[in-house]
């Protein structure tokens, strides 16, 4: 297994004003087959990282890689190696499920067998087969939501983005989403993952990154975070709160 | 809370955010162009006043054109999605709100109306011996459009859409027999029709349950109309990508289904889904019929061949409505689309439509082509150059825009 990191952060700075960026100096990464929780207060300022991640927003400074490209040096290849889950469904209103899905093959390549079988059995696991021909406008906000991973999950990139990915779904649907992300990372697949639920995310993540306003206050297992902060035993809201309450 | 007032703002705030367009649409070609199309149709207007031509079946002419302008209604209500929190306690006064709306709405549907009328009118007398008189054709036609008015405004708050649907239906049955009634039979015979199939009809309609604030079908229906403003502001300028309407239309389900599977052609599946399924395809598919009703007509005249390409032209503007869709798409932005290939996917769609369409509108020429042949091959040649006309000027707009449109 490669030990070059599929996204690598380096010195970001950003935000939507020049004059008031929202982050600053953040530097992390992800390993291949790793799954990384990215935790924060509201306004902490993970989804900017995320947008900067995607490339909707500019750093101030900094440099972002994945699987070692900018997006500057080679677009196709930076958005070919990455897909992402928003924390709001969005979705084409003209598209069915199934389209949505079939859209998302072509735009990443994914050869049209391996999008048959991908496409048949995430609508199986999360139990959509019998949405698979409706269109995006009379789903549910958790079937939207789903239509949203089966997309991300579809294309199998190295990297996943996934921002609060547990907003609307179902018991079955967080259950089935939790296990397919272990199965794509035991493949070698790295996650970036974002969500308030930290007694869910603590017992599937490798490590985690704490944002607090716009910073990285720690990062690391939770062993190591928790005997960086002399904090040992807490579990991860524990600390989560011991951390944020601490900055204040 | 002031709702009269709330409403008043938020239609400043609309017609505020289309007035920096005004000045663009006055320097547009389209613009000049539909000027140009109305003094041309005033002179052949003119000119056919001065010899109308016997046996022109007036009274459906009449009927075809009031209809329209008569059964089709619409409301602007500015709802917006957030309505549903924090106008929901106000629900029992939202009358105060609608009310600018209803009369906003039926004002400049009856100013249409009598545009219509009047233009038609010296025809009518000319040609119709048993005529009926200007203001009372006016006070009936006045009367059908409100009773279309309030039908529809019922049918939003329908509970079942199966029966606002039927009863949308209903409405314009219903306001197709009056006018008819009123053009082909005897003012009095004729007037107590109308009022039987009015009352009947007002009591149909309180026949269905419905909710005393449609705020969801309010909102979608507003949203619609937003954009089908924008549509047509983007006739003449670029303005921001909009939303379109959608339609199930399952028989297109297939459609696009053959594209190659390539990620270049990527967003030809989506702009092919897009179009089949949006507001678009029913627009230039009714102006197709109509082009070709007309053009059968007049199939063996150079009037038939000037008809055709104006609606060459008319469908070339509503198909380059398509470049403004997805142009500001999440997806587009993160997926992995090859650079340059929305532009390319666009420009080549809407030419292959564009031409296809014309190539379909100007089949009633080949009737004539023994006789005329030249003609009608300059005719052909002509429409297929106007589509070619259409995918240069894009391909140069979107080579100066120096953007993936």
């Amino acid at each position: 297994m490669s030990t070059a990191p599929v996204l690598q952060i380096t010195g970001l700075s950003g935000g939507y004003s020049l004059n008031k960026p929202v982050l600053h100096d953040i530097g992390l990464q992800v390993q291949p087959g790793e799954m990384v929780g990215l935790i924060g207060l509201n306004g902490a300022g993970k989804s900017t990282t995320m947008k900067h991640i995607l490339g909707l927003m500019s750093p101030h400074k900094g440099e972002i890689t994945v699987q070692g490209k900018t997006r500057s040096s080679d677009p196709e290849a930076y958005h070919g190696a990455l897909s992402f889950v928003p924390e709001s469904p969005l979705l084409y209103e003209e598209m069915t499920v199934r389209e949505h899905v079939e859209f998302t093959a072509r735009a990443y390549g994914v050869e049209q067998s391996d999008y048959e079988s991908r496409s048949s059995r995430l609508a199986a696991l999360f139990n959509m087969d019998d949405k698979m021909d409706t269109l995006s406008s009379h789903l549910s906000k958790g079937m939207k939501q789903k239509v949203m991973i089966m997309c991300a999950f579809v294309a199998r990139p190295a990297l996943y983005v996934i921002d609060e990915p547990f907003l609307g779904l179902d018991p079955l649907g967080i259950r089935s989403l939790l296990d397919f992300m272990l199965e794509l990372k035991n493949t070698g697949a790295s996650i970036l993952l974002s969500s308030h639920i930290l007694s869910t995310i603590e017992n599937y993540c490798d490590r985690f990154i704490v944002l607090h306003r716009g910073k990285v206050i720690a990062q690391g297992t939770l062993a190591e975070m928790t005997a960086a902060a002399g904090l040992q035993g807490l579990n991860l809201e524990q600390l989560f709160y011991e951390l944020v309450q601490g900055g204040k | 809370m002031d709702l009269k007032e709330l409403r008043r703002q938020r239609r400043s705030r609309f017609m505020g955010g289309l007035i920096p367009y005004v000045g663009y649409i006055i320097q547009s070609g389209i613009a000049m162009v539909f000027l140009l199309v109305l003094i041309i149709f005033s002179a052949w207007y003119t000119s056919l006043l001065r010899d109308v031509p016997e046996g022109i079946p007036i009274r459906w002419i009449m009927l075809v054109l009031l209809l329209p302008a008569a059964a089709h209604s619409s409301f602007r209500t500015y709802l917006q999605s957030p309505d549903t929190i924090f106008l929901l306690p106000q629900g029992h006064r939202m009358k105060e709100y609608f009310a600018p709306a209803w009369t906003a709405g039926n004002v400049w549907k009856i100013l249409r109306l009598a545009f219509v009328l009047i233009t038609l009118w010296p025809l009518y007398i000319r040609t119709d011996d048993s005529h009926q008189m200007l203001l009372a054709t006016f006070a009936v036609l006045i009367l059908v459009k409100i009773l279309a008015s309030f039908g529809l405004w019922r049918e939003l708050a329908m509970l079942s859409r199966p029966a606002s649907a039927g009863y949308s239906l209903l409405r314009w049955a219903v306001s197709g027999l009056m006018i008819a009634a009123w053009l082909w039979q005897p003012p009095f015979r004729a007037l107590i029709f109308i009022v039987i199939l009015a009352a009947a009809y007002v009591a149909a309609l309180a026949v269905p349950a419905r909710l005393s604030v449609p705020w969801e079908r309010l909102i979608a229906t507003e949203r619609n109309q937003g954009a089908r403003a924008l549509m047509i502001l983007g006739w003449f300028v670029d303005v921001p990508g909009r939303e379109q309407r959608v339609y199930p239309r399952r028989y297109l389900s297939k459609w696009g289904a053959g594209i190659a599977w390539r990620r270049s052609t990527a967003y030809r599946f989506l702009l092919t889904k897009s179009f089949a399924r949006g507001d678009i395809f029913g627009i230039v598919i009714r102006i197709a019929v109509l082009a070709l009703l007309l053009v059968w007509w007049n199939r063996e005249s150079y009037i038939g061949s000037g008809i055709y390409l104006f609606f060459v032209l008319i469908m070339g503007v509503q198909l380059s409505a398509l470049r403004k869709l997805h142009s500001e798409s999440f997806w587009l932005t993160v997926y992995p689309l090859p650079e340059g290939s929305k532009a390319s996917s666009t420009i080549q769609f809407i030419f292959r439509a564009h031409l296809l369409l014309a190539v379909l509108t100007a089949l009633p020429f080949l009737t004539g082509i023994a006789g005329r042949p030249l003609p009608v091959i300059g005719t052909f040649l002509a429409g297929a150059l106007l589509a070619y006309l259409f995918k240069s000027r894009a391909s140069r707009k979107s080579a100066q825009d120096d953007d993936d449109i």
